[in-house]
């Protein structure tokens, strides 16, 4: 490794560069600011959360109709959230909607049907209204990773951020390393935003391949756990998100396939979904899993999906949506011979993560203020890791709001930057290089299969106190094994320190799951010793933030926002 | 050599007669999987971590001359898994 230390000073440093990542780095590059992009993959062209395409959008048109507006949407959504939401950034996603949906097609992207020429927009996931068009997206990062580029940002691929800089709860910069050359890269910015999406790899599913997850494997909390380690608050890290998938692949696209009129039946041929919400199939993603859960829990799996009834020209359009989220879907079904158009096709509860428990714009990870700054001054957060999320269009609205909102911090803050602490950099450094000499050293692989038996057995989607209290035992006892935690290259020292971040994410979502004594959302917190949903006394938010000796929690009610938690004094102006 | 691992499941193939050894499959993998000689149009990818392939597909689908192929495992193809023990341990 590289003795000296590689120093950048900017004004921005984006951690991620997915929808998120690149909707925050738009403006500030509009602004006429530096913007620095620490990426763990090596393009832009990708979204971050599901590798390939988009064939969904989430968005208000104001089209006319009274459901196509801000106001409306935003009516329904305590109800779509179960009444834990912040109202104020939702507010904000919501009404910057139409405004940014019009922004990604100025950059060239093309929502529209290519056979009819207009949007095909369809209802789902118990939205009110048909805020989805469904389009070929193949290309949507494309044209945000061009416009990146083209505002001159400079991208450090293959580069993972380890730790945050931040002084007097103001954040300043990162410290990164770069996993195929080794180099050190101390990064100054008078703002950091984080975009590094969900939490991956934190549970089993059924093909028991670690990396055969639903979402990208390398997503894994980085944000999360970094912005925790640096003072931030998090909330909502109880939720936890299952969905359905093809039995032994854990890919996207049924859900796709719901909405264009799939349906689920269990094994005695019923289409049980009705049972569960009366909207059947539409029901809310969470409301989907659950049902599919407590089927199987109920001795009635397997469960399929069922597409037999459908008209020829839909399997069509279904055939060629599959391969939009996972391109080697179609190869998956011929590979096992099933032909979905005429047979049935087993689905499995996939692996857990933490994301937004299949609610949209309840978010779970960094609470963020109206403009996607955290508790630390400086620092943001949008996407998968921000406490409003939804999707791609939840993290490219988000995005550039954070966006937007660094450029106001950077314009209302005076002051030096502080000093880099020379003696800071060299104990990171040391540290993580100590686990490429531990020859007999614990292999990440086995550090992070402990976690995930412990989050499947005792922190998934049937919950109590003393399975619970058994889980935080267990992932402290791993915490202490971390020094010894053993990288056979750089590679492996990228996964070890994913595998840290992981179980840091355990760990909130246990301690966050053992404060909230109640059930919400199903099997998002489903708590097996207070099975009711609570009113009275859990209509509130659980705030995960870092104590003396670990996570601990405090209670907000969902009636103020979650900056009302923040200590910082002031946002860098009001929207 | 394209797998380095012979006791891991390699779930990239690739056609040694008709990979052009041009790097974007390097370039393009969100995991970090392939591995390939920069500037050299003598040596093959090497998948050096097959055990963790999300199975996305990008390479193949960037392959200018279709010599990937990605293939699953037979845990995949023909799960046997009993879904409701990946859905919690209850103690009293």
């Amino acid at each position: 490794m590289n003795n000296e230390f590689v120093r950048l000073d900017t004004d921005v440093l984006v951690v991620g560069g997915g929808v998120a990542g690149s909707m925050a780095a738009i403006p500030a590059l509009e602004a006429g600011l530096k913007v620095v992009i620490c990426e763990k993959g090596k393009v832009l062209d990708h979204c971050g959360s599901i590798g390939c395409g988009v064939d969904h959008y989430l968005t208000i048109m104001d089209s006319g109709p009274e459901w196509d507006t801000p106001e409306f949407l935003l009516k329904h959504v305590p109800e779509l959230t179960d009444g834990i939401v912040d109202m104020a950034v939702a507010g904000r996603v919501i009404h910057e909607m139409p405004r940014i949906f019009r922004k990604i097609e100025s950059l060239g992207v093309d929502f529209k049907d290519r056979q009819t020429g207009d949007y095909y927009r369809l209802r789902s996931f118990g939205l009110p209204g048909t805020y989805h068009i469904n389009f070929d997206g193949t290309d949507f990062k494309k044209h945000l990773g061009e416009r990146v580029r083209k505002g001159k940002a400079t991208v450090l691929m293959r580069t993972m951020v380890v730790q945050l800089l931040v002084k007097d709860n103001r954040a300043y910069g990162a410290i990164a390393f770069n996993f195929r050359t080794g180099e050190w890269t101390v990064i100054r910015a008078k703002a950091v935003v984080l975009a590094a999406g969900d939490v991956n790899r934190i549970s089993k599913n059924a093909s028991g391949l670690a990396f055969d997850s639903w979402h990208i494997p390398y997503n894994t909390g980085d944000a999360q756990a970094m912005g925790y380690r640096a003072g931030a608050a998090l909330a909502n890290m109880e939720s936890v998100e299952a969905t359905l998938t093809p039995k032994g692949f854990s890919c996207q696209g049924l859900n796709a396939l719901v909405s264009l009129g799939a349906y689920f039946v269990n094994k005695a041929g019923e289409r049980f979904m009705f049972k569960y919400d009366k909207k059947g199939e539409n029901a809310r993603r969470a409301v989907i899993a659950d049902a599919v859960i407590n089927e199987y829990l109920l001795g009635n799996g397997p469960i399929y999906l069922d597409c037999r009834h459908l008209s020829q020209d839909m399997l069509d359009r279904m055939e060629h949506t599959l391969q939009v989220d996972r391109y080697t879907l179609p190869a998956y079904y011929q590979q096992k011979g099933v032909n979905f158009r005429e047979e049935l096709v087993e689905v499995s509860v996939s692996e857990l993560s933490i994301r937004r428990s299949g609610v949209y714009f309840r978010g779970s990870g960094l609470a963020v203020d109206t403009n996607g700054e955290t508790a630390v001054e400086g620092l943001f957060a949008a996407g998968d890791c921000a406490t409003v999320s939804g999707g791609i269009s939840g993290a490219a609205v988000l995005g550039h709001i954070a966006g937007e909102g660094v450029v106001q911090r950077i314009r209302a803050t005076t002051g030096a930057l502080p000093e880099i602490d020379r003696r800071e950099l060299e104990a990171v450094r040391a540290q993580s290089g100590a686990h490429l000499r531990q020859p007999a050293g614990l292999p990440w692989q086995q550090f992070e299969d402990a976690t995930r038996q412990t989050v499947s057995d005792y922190v998934g989607v049937r919950r109590n106190e003393r399975g619970l209290k058994l889980a935080l035992e267990t992932l402290c006892a791993l915490a202490q094994r971390e020094p010894t935690l053993k990288a056979d290259d750089l590679h492996g020292l990228m996964r070890v320190h994913e595998a840290k971040n992981i179980r840091m994410n355990a760990e909130m979502m246990a301690t966050a799951s053992l404060a909230r004594q109640e059930t919400r959302t199903g099997s998002a917190h489903w708590r097996l010793d207070f099975p009711k949903t609570d009113d009275v006394n859990w209509r509130k938010f659980v705030i995960v933030e870092r104590g003396k000796n670990g996570p601990v929690t405090r209670t907000l009610p969902t009636d103020q926002p979650l900056s009302a938690a923040f200590s910082r004094c002031h946002a860098a102006a009001t929207v | 050599m394209t797998t380095p691992r012979k006791d891991v499941f390699n779930p990239i193939r690739i056609n040694a007669e008709t990979c052009v050894k041009c790097n974007l499959c390097d370039w393009i993998c969100p995991g970090d999987l392939i591995y390939k000689e920069e500037d050299n149009r003598e040596t093959l990818p090497v998948i050096k971590y097959p055990d963790e392939c999300w199975y996305c597909g990008l390479c193949q689908s960037i392959c200018p001359t279709n010599a990937i192929t990605v293939v699953f495992p037979e845990q995949m193809i023909h799960n046997r898994t009993d879904v409701a023990s990946l859905l919690g341990k209850v103690i009293e």
